[in-house]
């Protein structure tokens, strides 16, 4: 059966249930809702809510870190036995820069970003009624909420947060009844479910984003046809399927070695001066288990933050994307790359000098197709008529922070100079600028832009201008001066110790007053997003950017199905701007008589 | 009291922001000003045209003032190697990051949004794709060929390495060192992994033997314990690592070796140190930022350098304390340091007769000649037996 035919099965089965008129009760409608375009809000306010955690986690931490002398009595009021005389204890330091890590990695990156983005477009954008199943994309949603609270609860035990690192590296998480870490006791067994739970989220999900992107495609719309966004959400999906699993295997087998006595990760340990039973098993084969998944998970969280941003800037440089077809061939040389360089993390762990070789060779081939998109990216603005709103600010923002973290990756990435690097706070600021700020700059692009399609609203522009430049100024002004301090070491609570690394205390400080101000900045946002998407400047036309694709061809009001009468019927490719004297041709428009389809 | 007062005061902020911000958005709607975006394009390319200057002018003022207080040159000879692999490196990658920023925020201010102004229709050409597809990965096969080059240098085999070699054992646990150099006959007694060896009293080894040396191998005899890490100029030095309980790094960052501690899997690492300690110091005297005055010391900074030794794998609560001096000599001051070490094995000699003396009334500890590792060894030793009887 062709896929159309399928698409337009698919399109009467759902118009038939539409025309029914089930009744939505408040339950079904906004908390166990099947409908796409409400579990990606579901996923969007989970996100933020993990976002401000994560940030202010962050905060305690800088608290540290810029002044490591000082008391700060409220840190005892709000935090109890982890600051006593208002110091972060030392465990509890560890577990804020853990679970930082965690939230922002997991919570906030791959499900708030992925999960909101995926499950906004790529039903709209393909002019499908909803995802190929509801109810696995509503258990999705649900298996994360679940994972978030376990994780949340970790936070109350009285072993504080899992604190041994967001890697979970063994032994110092291998081990459940050695008091070598407090942490590492039951904190990190909620920690090992929650990530379990999470794992279960993504698959689903992904399964989901796959099978719909595939299947559930409108006449017309080939693959060749999709927007750049889905490309990029069809190939996080894929590496997230691929990957995620190793995390699993990874973690399950931990928990043996912590609860069944079993040395997977374990061996020839001493501790307190007693040989414990583990034998034969090894901490780096956690390590490739962990990172074949981990380095996968960066381009999870970058790719669709590149998608969303060539979409933005596109439409608001009222060009098409430039060299369209590359794009796609980058975003699928970095996948397939994705899964051959996840040792370049582990350079400096014993691992034979010649696998560490091949891992460079990959790892720095990575660098053409990012360039690829860069300077496609670049190109596409050139001559364009850019509206500089907050979501094409925030996606030009995206390209600066990419080409500056993307450029200090091909340090790290050559085994020789990873050497003096690994585990410094050039490495932080590195995967904080490429990573970090750049995919919150590609979802703040986002957000700014589809949320008229999420609210029926806009973002309130002033406040956006604002949050812009202060995350643009401040994140630079956090992360840059970072790789000035080459060569120290990373999670470290205090720097006194050292006569070498005991020469940054004013910058520490500068640092940590800067991370306040910016999270004061993103609390505006939350704000904003608050009051916008209930007071905010209404949608006057259902296409106020004037865009070619699918969603901005739904009314504003948001039902289940989300077109009225028969699905669109898609004729040309999504980047048709500035061609045959019109700014912009939707992709529902017939070719013209004459006119050759771009694709 | 002062927290309440911030919280208010940002709340505060956060307000006026907010209801400025709302007061701005609303009068441009009621004027029907709000779907007109070319007013505010203009001003945002301007905007960001200044952010693009102020950047600039950011990162070129913040190098000026760190790195002078970056880490000083590397003191070994694959530092050196390492250290030009890094700035060759840096000169690419500074090319494109300077030449892409002036470019990309150019564009946004010369292409700003404007009335009437048309996008032009490009979209795409293969000519251009293919020339930027082609130049990274050239500039990339460099970079690579270059980097496997210095890397596969820094790890020779080791069965091959030049005889002069000084090896030193460096076994890690939380959250110290255990620095055993092998003594005179330069070969360390074996270490068994098992519990006949290790925390187990037995006649003869009745202490925590937390490395498990065997005592029966004569070659232990002369090894012994340091504080201090002590190495030759220009002489190759083989660390062999290890690690106790959990995943430590042995990290000198004057020399630029890293190489990861793990339980279970030994690791080694191969450099040769080409500045002795004396040497460095007068290197570093001639930069001002080493000539302030250490507050600490009251001298300058360049006069009381030292290399040291760090830990660089997160190891549990006190992974930021486990430190130790590294200090380059000259080979006659090397021997003379060597000379002065008691090996483990006379300690424990001494410390059983010790032990014994006390329980006749004499207690002394505290052998001379002892290093605290050393003394540690025998305190836990004294424990041992007072806990035994």
């Amino acid at each position: 059966m062709a896929i159309e035919e399928i698409a337009n099965l698919h399109a009467e089965i759902h118009h038939g249930e539409h025309d029914d008129h089930h009744e939505e009760t408040f339950l079904t409608k906004y908390i166990f809702s099947q409908d796409h375009k409400m579990i990606a809000k579901q996923f969007l306010y989970t996100g933020m809510f993990w976002a401000v955690v994560g940030a202010l986690l962050s905060v305690l931490f800088r608290l540290q870190l810029g002044w490591p002398d000082t008391a700060f009595p409220f840190l005892e009021t709000i935090l109890g036995k982890w600051a006593e005389g208002g110091k972060v204890s030392n465990d509890f330091y560890y577990a804020l820069v853990t679970m930082h890590g965690t939230i922002l990695v997991f919570f906030v990156l791959t499900a708030g970003l992925s999960g909101t983005f995926s499950n906004l477009l790529i039903p709209y954008q393909l002019g499908a009624r909803d995802m190929a199943s509801g109810f696995i994309n509503m258990l999705s949603y649900w298996f994360f909420f679940l994972s978030g609270v376990v994780m949340f609860c970790s936070f109350f035990v009285h072993t504080g947060p899992a604190s041994g690192g967001w890697t979970a590296y063994p032994p110092i998480n291998g081990m459940r009844d050695v008091a070598i870490n407090k942490g590492s006791g039951l904190g990190l067994d909620l920690w090992i479910i929650s990530m379990s739970l999470f794992i279960v989220s993504v698959l689903l999900g992904g399964l989901n984003y796959v099978a719909t992107i595939l299947n559930l495609r409108t006449k017309g719309m080939s693959m060749w046809r999709m927007p750049l966004t889905i490309w990029a959400f069809l190939f996080t999906a894929i590496l997230g399927i691929l990957s995620f699993p190793a995390l699993l295997a990874a973690v399950v087998l931990m928990s043996f070695d912590r609860l069944a006595g079993t040395s997977f990760y374990l061996s020839d340990i001493v501790v307190n001066g007693q040989l414990l039973s583990h034998h034969g098993g090894s901490p780096i084969l956690f390590q490739h288990l962990f990172w074949f998944l981990g380095h996968p998970e960066v381009y999870i969280i970058i790719v669709p933050a590149m998608g969303l941003v060539s979409e933005v800037l596109s439409v608001h440089s009222r060009k098409p994307i430039f060299g369209y077809r590359a794009m796609v061939f980058s975003l699928m040389a970095i996948t397939v790359l994705a899964f051959l360089v996840w040792a370049h993390h582990m350079f400096v762990t014993g691992m034979n000098p010649f696998a560490g070789s091949i891992f460079v060779l990959f790892t720095l081939i990575i660098a053409v197709p990012s360039a690829v998109k860069v300077f496609n990216w670049i190109t596409t603005i050139w001559r364009g008529n850019l509206r500089l709103n907050p979501a094409m600010l925030f996606a030009i923002g995206f390209v600066s922070m990419f080409i500056s973290g993307g450029l200090t990756g091909i340090f790290l990435g050559n085994s020789a100079i990873d050497i003096p690097l690994h585990d410094t706070y050039f490495v932080v600021a590195h995967f904080h600028i490429v990573m970090g700020v750049a995919a919150f700059f590609g979802m703040f692009a986002g957000v700014y832009h589809w949320f008229p399609k999420m609210f029926g609203r806009h973002l309130n522009d002033t406040m956006g201008y604002i949050h812009f430049y202060g995350t643009l100024i401040g994140a630079y002004a956090i992360f840059f001066p970072m790789h000035f301090m080459t060569g120290i070491p990373r999670r470290y609570a205090r720097f006194d110790s050292f006569e070498f690394a005991n020469n940054f205390g004013g910058l520490n400080k500068f640092i940590s007053i800067v991370a306040m101000i910016v999270f004061v900045l993103q609390l505006m946002f939350v704000i904003n997003v608050v009051y916008s998407s209930l007071r905010g400047r209404r949608m006057k036309s259902i296409n106020p950017y004037g865009a070619t694709t699918l969603e901005w061809t739904t009314p504003v009001e948001h039902f289940h199905g989300n077109w009225s009468g028969e699905l669109p019927e898609v004729h040309r490719w999504p980047y048709d701007y500035a061609v045959n004297g019109q700014e912009f041709i939707p992709q529902t428009t017939p070719l013209s008589e004459g006119e050759i389809s771009h694709s | 009291m002062t927290t309440i007062l911030g919280i208010i005061i940002v709340i505060c902020i956060l307000l006026v922001i907010f209801y400025v911000a709302r007061t701005v958005d609303l009068t441009k709607e009621l004027k029907g000003e709000s779907d007109d975006t070319v007013p505010a394009s203009n001003v945002q390319g301007y905007l960001m045209f200044g952010f693009l200057i102020a950047f600039f002018i950011g990162i070129t003022w913040s190098s000026m003032y760190f790195v002078p207080k970056m880490l000083p040159s590397p003191s070994s000879v694959h530092g050196v190697a390492i250290e030009k692999l890094f700035n060759m490196t840096l000169f690419f990658t500074g090319i494109v990051f300077v030449i892409t920023h002036i470019v990309l925020f150019w564009f946004v201010f010369k292409y700003r949004e404007k009335r009437g102004a048309k996008a032009y229709f490009f979209s795409h050409s293969n000519m251009l794709e293919l020339l930027w597809t082609a130049i990274p990965a050239v500039v990339m096969l460099i970079l690579v060929v270059k980097g496997l080059v210095t890397w596969l240098s820094i790890f020779p085999n080791t069965k091959t390495l030049p005889k002069e070699t000084m090896v030193i054992e460096a076994t890690a646990q939380q959250f110290k060192w255990n620095i055993r150099y092998p003594g005179l006959d330069k070969d360390f007694g074996a270490r068994k992994i098992d519990t006949a060896h290790i925390g187990i009293a037995t006649p003869d080894v009745w202490w925590k033997n937390e490395l498990g040396i065997d005592w029966t191998d004569k070659a232990s005899h002369d090894d012994f314990f340091a504080d201090t890490i002590y190495l030759v100029k220009n002489k190759p030095v083989l660390m062999k690592l290890g690690a106790l309980d959990v995943l430590h790094s042995f990290y000198l960052p004057h020399f630029r070796v890293k190489m990861d501690c793990v339980p279970g899997v030994p690791t080694t690492f191969y450099f040769i140190p080409n500045q002795t300690t004396v040497e460095k110091r007068k290197e570093l005297s001639t930069l001002p930022e080493w000539q302030k005055i250490n507050p600490a010391t009251g001298g300058p900074k360049y006069s009381t350098f030292n290399f040291e030794l760090a830990c660089a794998e997160l190891c549990g609560r006190s992974h930021y304390t486990m430190q130790k001096y590294v200090v380059v000599v000259e080979q006659a001051e090397y021997d003379q340091w060597v000379k002065e070490h008691t090996p483990i094995y006379a300690s424990i000699q001494k410390a059983q007769q010790a032990a014994l003396d006390k329980d006749k009334g004499t207690t002394n500890s505290t052998q001379p000649g002892m290093n605290d590792s050393t003394k540690v060894v025998v305190d836990s030793l004294l424990d041992k037996k007072t806990a035994m009887k």
